[in-house]
């Protein structure tokens, strides 16, 4: 049960106080690039999600069952980085093969993935959170959700913000950078919600 | 100006081609990092070191390495140098290391080393490339730091730690958090377009011109931007020589 | 396909020429990674152990400590110290705490802990000398009882897993634990689950401190503290078949026992009285003409609430049972609603413990709850009018 409890605040904190991109400033490249619209914000969230639950799932065992077992621990970032790149070409490469329409929904946003920092840094963050192999992957999918609610909720708001006049220095990416703020303060919000919902 | 004299190399990133408020790179750690002087400018310095360093290795090696797999062979070389960097800052900084924390490693990921290996060092001499690499890295550090200014001046009433009492009761706080650093970040640019009369090569909106996957990527996700990219790219290049 | 394995090999070496590179560049820097780790591990001992020369882990899968324990490091001149994870007010608060060689307390710090007031931080100097005997000595936080009293217990556990390491052997039972034992000893048969029955008659036998009743049925325990006879506490079980434990009280515990079980218990009729104060909810006669009162007391959960605890418009409900001549048998708090970690504490045996044998000249005498004058008010009316019902109820006996 305590387990379970933990697991469930990883899981909210991740997705809401903690937000890699609205609190952590990781990823915001494909947040500020991919949100134009709703249908690519969602599909940038999903391909980001499944490659982080797949980028932990491997970066993971190899770091507690390789890495530190030889002493190269200090080899973390040039073989994640590696893996998540290697990773990011084979499920392209799967998806192009079996799931045809699956690549073509997905398959566009992958190769911007590789150098997202969102997942890099959540493999290594999950390493030095000392979180289990379980814990890990449900720090993961919050990550991912988390990432995913940022894109939609921020596509809605562009929509609208394109459709304003706004003075020329502002236009384009200063403007859009004022409304992610906006977002960013309402997710302050959520800073110490999870923990009073569970004490 | 000869197109490619050294000092417009050197100093185009510093100015014309700033990283971060004109090309709008590395926009990651720029918000992230700058929420105090210090850490900022650690950041800048470190990025700077990595960037030099793998511009100057990309550029030796940039006859030996086969198309097909110079991204594989950037990204290794980028991260080596990352954790060379982060081993040193850990070993004599070790402040500072606790301060940058996750962001260190992810310096890998930043889009300016990426972009600039790809943009830039894969395609011209050794100099030249490591010329580049200082002046985009002090383009970088420079930027960072005014940021850093901003924020830890009227967010937090200091200045590199040091507390400046007379601004404490004035202080808006949410200026180090999360949403002031977009908010910041947002005005500078603007700022910046206002000043250069829109004369700057500013892009206007974020795309894909700085992602080293640029080349890779002609598809939907993009856009229609995709094209502008190269356009814009290309403007680049001659704004920096004009 | 010459082409590839060209694209190949070169990606090896480059894997490789960097692997090496950053051989190297570890090999330079661990040593001083290394030892700028150690200095900030150290600095955090010497923080609790200022005189302290250097420190190593102890590996403690050889000795049973106590369950806060997470870390010990033992000091070269023979001192500890502890590392402790517990709950104060909410969970995850780290104490380190360090053990001087004579068993004093060289220092403690709270390391991190998401208490309610913070008082935590600045607490531990207070305890820096103190040994065993005088650590219950140290002042109380004023309204944080909790987070005071998992401080103390951490320190305890502290001094005791120096005892410990030091080759000594100390009962890390705690009171309840201990209680537990004994009466389960006395009376095996009720598998180690018991209840504390509310005393109302055979406190008149005048030796039972307490009366556990197992919760299996298995019978009942008598407990009779300092013991005249041997000064010790002294547990006469009785189970259900009527067998005995032959102590000192045997007979008396035997009697108390048949009228625990038989039904001699009158429920009173409160209409049938004038004047009787609104606040009591129930009133019950026992056979030998005693009373068992409930009665409404108005504490915070009435007159309080704030942002921190919205009114709940709950009474605290009390449970009194006094002789007809007016003097408190028992007292027992049945439910409130008061602010968690502070008025809370009047569901307490040591605070309601308190009232027993106390008549209406004296029950003003007891120790308030710290930080909680309303709760400690509303209680103290509630036994008030307890007093007025037993005279109320005497008189209208009387004119029958």
């Amino acid at each position: 049960m305590d387990m379970f409890k933990s697991l469930i605040i990883i899981l909210l904190s991740s997705v809401f106080v903690n937000n890699y991109v609205l609190a952590r400033f990781l990823g915001i490249c494909p947040f500020l690039g991919v949100s134009k619209k709703l249908d690519q914000a969602t599909g940038m969230g999903i391909a980001v999600t499944a490659v982080m639950l797949l980028a932990t799932a491997v970066t993971w065992p190899i770091q507690y069952y390789l890495l530190d077992k030889v002493g190269l621990g200090y080899m973390q970032t040039i073989v994640f980085i590696l893996v998540i790149a290697s990773l990011v070409q084979m499920l392209e490469l799967i998806l192009k093969k079996f799931s045809p329409a699956l690549h073509k929904g997905l398959g566009v946003y992958l190769p911007l993935i590789t150098t997202n920092c969102a997942v890099l840094g959540v493999a290594i963050n999950n390493i030095t959170d000392g979180y289990s192999f379980l814990e890990s992957m449900v720090s993961s999918l919050g990550v991912g959700l988390g990432f995913l609610l940022a894109m939609v909720l921020f596509s809605g708001l562009r929509s609208r913000i394109d459709e304003t006049n706004i003075p020329k220095p502002f236009r384009g990416l200063a403007v859009t950078l004022i409304a992610a703020s906006f977002i960013s303060l309402a997710f302050m919000g959520f800073a110490g919600i999870v923990d009073a919902l569970f004490a | 100006m000869n197109k490619n004299s050294s000092m417009s190399v050197l100093f185009k990133g510093i100015l014309k081609e700033n990283p971060v408020f004109v090309l709008i790179l590395g926009t990651c750690p720029t918000l992230a990092t700058t929420t105090n002087v210090v850490g900022a400018f650690g950041m800048g310095i470190a990025a700077l070191a990595v960037l030099v360093c793998s511009n100057i290795l990309i550029s030796l090696l940039r006859k030996i390495i086969p198309d097909s797999v110079r991204i594989p062979c950037y990204i290794v070389v980028i991260a080596g140098f990352v954790t060379m960097v982060q081993m040193i800052v850990q070993a004599f900084f070790p402040a500072l290391y606790e301060m940058l924390g996750v962001y260190l490693p992810l310096i890998t990921v930043n889009c300016i080393i990426l972009g600039r290996a790809e943009m830039f060092a894969g395609k011209n001499s050794v100099g030249k490339s490591a010329l580049d690499g200082i002046g985009m890295g002090l383009g970088f550090t420079l930027a960072l730091v005014a940021m850093a200014t901003i924020r830890e001046v009227f967010g937090a009433a200091a200045f590199a730690g040091i507390a400046i009492p007379f601004l404490e009761p004035y202080k808006i706080e949410v200026l180090v958090k999360a949403p002031g650093g977009m908010m910041v970040y947002g005005l500078l640019i603007a700022l910046v377009y206002a000043l250069t009369h829109g004369k700057a090569p500013m892009k206007k909106s974020f795309s894909c011109a700085g992602c080293p996957n640029a080349g890779n990527c002609h598809t939907a996700a993009c856009g229609a931007e995709n094209t502008d990219n190269v356009h814009n790219e290309a403007a680049t290049e001659k704004g920096g020589a004009q | 396909m010459k082409k590839s394995i060209v694209s190949t090999l070169v990606l090896v070496c480059i894997c490789a020429v960097m692997a090496v590179l950053l051989a190297i560049t570890n090999a330079i820097t661990a040593p001083t990674i290394k030892a700028n780790e150690d200095k900030a591990a150290n600095e955090a001992l010497l923080e609790v152990m200022p005189n302290g020369e250097g420190f190593e882990k102890v590996d403690l899968s050889a000795y049973t400590l106590p369950a806060t324990v997470t870390e010990v490091f033992k000091e070269t001149k023979g001192g500890y110290v502890v590392k402790m994870t517990t709950t104060g007010y909410s969970s995850g608060m780290v104490i380190m705490c360090g053990v001087n060689p004579d068993g004093t307390i060289s220092g403690t710090v709270c390391l991190s802990s998401s208490e309610t007031l913070g008082h935590e931080k600045t607490f531990g100097a207070g305890f820096t000398g103190k040994d065993a005997a005088s650590v219950d000595a140290v002042d109380t936080i004023s309204g944080a009882t909790k987070t005071t009293q998992a401080y103390k217990n951490a320190v305890k556990d502290a001094l005791n897993t120096a005892i410990i390491l030091g080759g000594g052997s100390v009962d890390l039972r705690d009171e309840a634990q201990i209680l537990n034992d004994n009466l389960s000893a006395a009376l095996p048969a009720a598998e180690g689950k018991f209840t504390k029955l509310f005393i109302t008659e055979i406190i008149e036998a005048d030796c039972f401190d307490a009366v556990y009743t197992a919760d299996n049925g298995a019978g009942k325990v008598f407990v009779t503290e300092n013991d005249g006879y041997e000064g010790n506490t002294c547990y006469t079980a009785v189970d259900k078949n009527g067998n005995v434990t032959k102590t000192t009280y045997w007979e008396e515990a035997l009697a108390a026992y048949n009228i625990l079980t038989a039904s001699t218990v009158e429920i009173i009729d409160l209409k049938a009285y004038e004047g009787l104060p609104t606040a009591l909810t129930s009133a019950k006669r026992t056979a030998t003409g005693n009373y068992i009162l409930t009665l409404n007391a108005a504490g915070y959960g009435i007159n309080g609430g704030s942002e921190y605890h919205p009114a709940s418009g709950q009474y605290i409900l009390v449970m009194v049972s006094l002789t007809k001549e007016g003097k408190i048998i028992d007292t027992l708090t049945l439910s409130q609603a008061e602010s968690t970690g502070i008025g809370d504490a009047c569901a307490d045996e040591k605070f309601y413990g308190q009232f027993d044998g106390k008549t209406a000249e004296d029950y003003k005498n007891i120790d308030a709850i710290s930080g909680a004058t309303i709760t400690t008010n509303g209680y103290l009316k509630a036994i008030e009018r307890a007093f007025e019902c037993v005279t109320i109820l005497e008189g209208g006996a009387a004119n029958e």
